[in-house]
């Protein structure tokens, strides 16, 4: 899976700014993902393509529950959020509705990787290849089930029995 | 070896468990409101499934209710179609409603125990991360997201890696409870422990400085629990908690053989490992006050702003985080708390909007004015809760000193309806979140205890509340 980064340099990304409480009413996904980031980065939805990634620090999607916050992200383009570590609820919205791929990285692997960089994640490999500068990094394996609920598209297409 | 109550109502609730997986756990009690609910009944819908047991399940609305006269429509065409969304739904469904003009409607979070629902021993769970404010009652409470809100209302369970217990413990005496209060508690468990600090962790909070506290109080600790980032916070059960519970509404028949029951189950053995440890002595705290845009950013109210540098003790990227947050927050570091000035004050949302925060609170400004340059007001986190302050004539005390006497609901805590700051606004808020633009684009918010805010209505700015006679 391929796409260019689009980088915050820093920790603790809530959902608030990820999508504001104002929008937690709006029920058309197009248009929230046209909120998306907001409360953050303005130019967020001007910039943003289909199939980016989001690189950032620690703790990415603490605050509320609100599901909102992947989905905004994924109706935005947003294929997969790379984080040194994600807050639990927000990884397991992202994962339940296989809205986008929560991936954990290392702290070498968050330098290295800079803003508009092309990159390249290989989950059965668990390695991301940095494209722009010729580089490999390792990504934090998804655990078991979480990687066959990602494969069947979120938990309400998951079926154990199939184990 | 001995287990803690975490793993012990964890245990007692696993339909399905598997080597290396997340367990299938039973949920007791489903709490649900109006914003994060409608696209689980559409999924429902979709897959023509009922609701499984629409008897354990309890619906409210309180996220984007107006808080002014009820008698008048809600104006936000947006907020009126989700709260006639979640009353067809809980129609459709067979799901118990406290609609807007009920006497028990209110904040989940405030109704929940008030009306017996919440109870020791259980699982609950709520599409709304403060749900770990019901682990005051020594239930495991877990905030879900929308996704789990439809698989709990098809099936009435939760699947869940196991989280590990981490264990807080809370020493000592506060030389002034009046003025020093839960919420200083809990935020100088925050500035110390950080906002991943618990993550992947159920806290259990225990020692003195717990006990000692009333059932509201503990409410507030376990409340910010997730400002931590842990899944949820719980306190074992003891004669205030069954005494809490006692009579209400709600409250199983059966309740003494129940009570008989969690008096000998409910507690962590004394040789039950945590995997984790915290320890916080509060002799000496002081009130707290956030000074920056999340709950790890506080500091005493006898403090100063602290530079980037002694604040992030070399780690970059919390520099980085500090000196955004000053600048967003308009502060700059040497700045005296108490030298700050507010244009706003909220005390309201299910941190701190009960009976017990309305009373501290009015002592402060009995008899007294706001500063002629704020606007502050009180939003009671439930209609019994409303009803109840008025009875004790708390509503003239507020109104007197120029306060907002208003209807429950979550209110300015995110901004979902009329009531948020202006951008540029500076809040004392008895809320959980500071993040940026949480109360309103651009508002900034600092999170007190009720003491705390209504002695800056008062004064106009921070101030340090153990000056002033609370007795």
């Amino acid at each position: 899976m391929k796409g260019n980064i689009i980088k915050y340099a820093q920790d603790n990304i809530d959902t608030d700014v990820i999508i504001p409480g104002q929008y937690l009413k709006v029920h058309d996904y197009a248009e929230l993902a046209t909120h998306a980031m907001e409360g953050l980065d303005p130019d967020f939805h001007s910039k943003v393509k289909e199939g980016d990634f989001i690189l950032s620090g620690k703790n990415f999607g603490c605050g509320s529950s609100r599901e909102h916050a992947p989905i905004a992200l994924s109706h935005s383009g947003i294929k997969a959020v790379l984080a040194l570590s994600f807050a639990r609820i927000f990884y397991r919205n992202a994962v339940d509705g296989a809205f986008l791929l929560p991936i954990e990285i290392d702290q070498d692997a968050y330098n290295a990787i800079s803003e508009g960089d092309e990159i390249d994640i290989d989950i059965a490999s668990n390695e991301i290849k940095n494209i722009t500068k010729n580089q490999t990094y390792k990504m934090k394996p998804f655990s078991e089930i979480i990687g066959k609920i990602i494969s069947a598209g979120g938990l309400f297409k998951y079926k154990p029995d199939q184990d | 070896m001995g287990k803690t109550l975490f793993e012990k109502i964890w245990e007692s609730h696993v339909v399905v468990e598997k080597q290396n997986e997340p367990s299938l756990i039973y949920v007791d009690r489903h709490l649900i409101h109006e914003v994060t609910s409608p696209q689980a009944f559409d999924g429902l819908r979709l897959n023509n499934r009922k609701v499984r047991r629409p008897d354990l399940t309890i619906a409210t609305m309180d996220h984007n209710v107006p808080t002014n006269d009820r008698s008048l429509p809600i104006l936000d065409q947006t907020s009126a179609i989700q709260i006639k969304t979640l009353e067809k739904n809980c129609k459709d469904f067979g799901i118990k409603l406290f609609d807007i003009n009920s006497p028990n409607q209110g904040i989940v979070h405030v109704i929940g125990p008030q009306l017996g629902i919440t109870l020791p021993g259980t699982t609950i769970v709520c599409g709304d991360s403060h749900t770990s404010t019901h682990g005051a009652f020594g239930a495991l409470a877990l905030g879900i997201g929308t996704s789990d809100v439809e698989h709990v209302l098809a099936s009435q369970t939760l699947w869940l890696e196991k989280p590990t217990p981490f264990e807080i413990r809370v020493e000592g005496k506060r030389k002034d409870p009046h003025a020093v209060t839960a919420k200083d508690i809990v935020l100088s468990i925050i500035k110390h422990i950080g906002t991943g600090g618990g993550t992947g962790t159920v806290i259990e909070y225990r020692g003195e400085g717990i006990t000692d506290l009333t059932m509201e109080q503990r409410m507030t600790i376990c409340n910010m629990s997730i400002e931590a980032g842990a899944r949820a916070g719980l306190i074992a059960p003891d004669d205030k908690t069954y005494d809490y519970l006692r009579g209400r509404e709600y409250t199983p028949k059966n309740y003494e053989s129940l009570v008989d029951s969690w008096r000998d189950n409910l507690k962590t053995d004394s040789d039950a490992k945590f995997e984790k440890q915290f320890v916080l002595h509060i002799d000496d705290i002081a009130p707290q006050v956030s000074w920056g845009t999340n709950p790890g950013m506080t500091c005493d109210v006898t403090d100063s702003i602290p530079s980037p540098d002694e604040f992030s003790k070399g780690d970059s990227n919390q520099k980085k985080g500090a000196e955004k947050a000053l600048a967003y927050m308009d502060l700059k570091p040497g700045t005296a708390i108490e030298d700050i000035k507010i244009d706003r004050v909220f005390i309201g949302s299910c941190t701190n909007a009960r009976l017990e925060d309305l009373i501290e609170a009015s002592k402060v400004i009995k008899g007294q004015k706001i500063s002629p340059h704020v606007r502050a007001m009180v939003v009671p986190g439930s209609q019994m809760v409303k009803k109840q302050a008025e009875e004790m004539g708390l509503d003239k005390i507020f109104i007197d000193a120029n306060f907002e006497w208003r209807e429950a609901g979550c209110s300015m805590c995110l901004g979902m309806n009329p009531d948020i700051l202006s951008p540029g606004e500076r809040c004392a808020s008895t809320s959980n979140r500071n993040f940026e633009g949480r109360q309103g684009t651009g508002g900034r918010t600092h999170l007190v205890s009720p003491v705390m805010a209504a002695a800056a209505a008062i004064k106009g700015h921070f101030v340090d509340v153990r000056k002033m006679d609370l007795s």
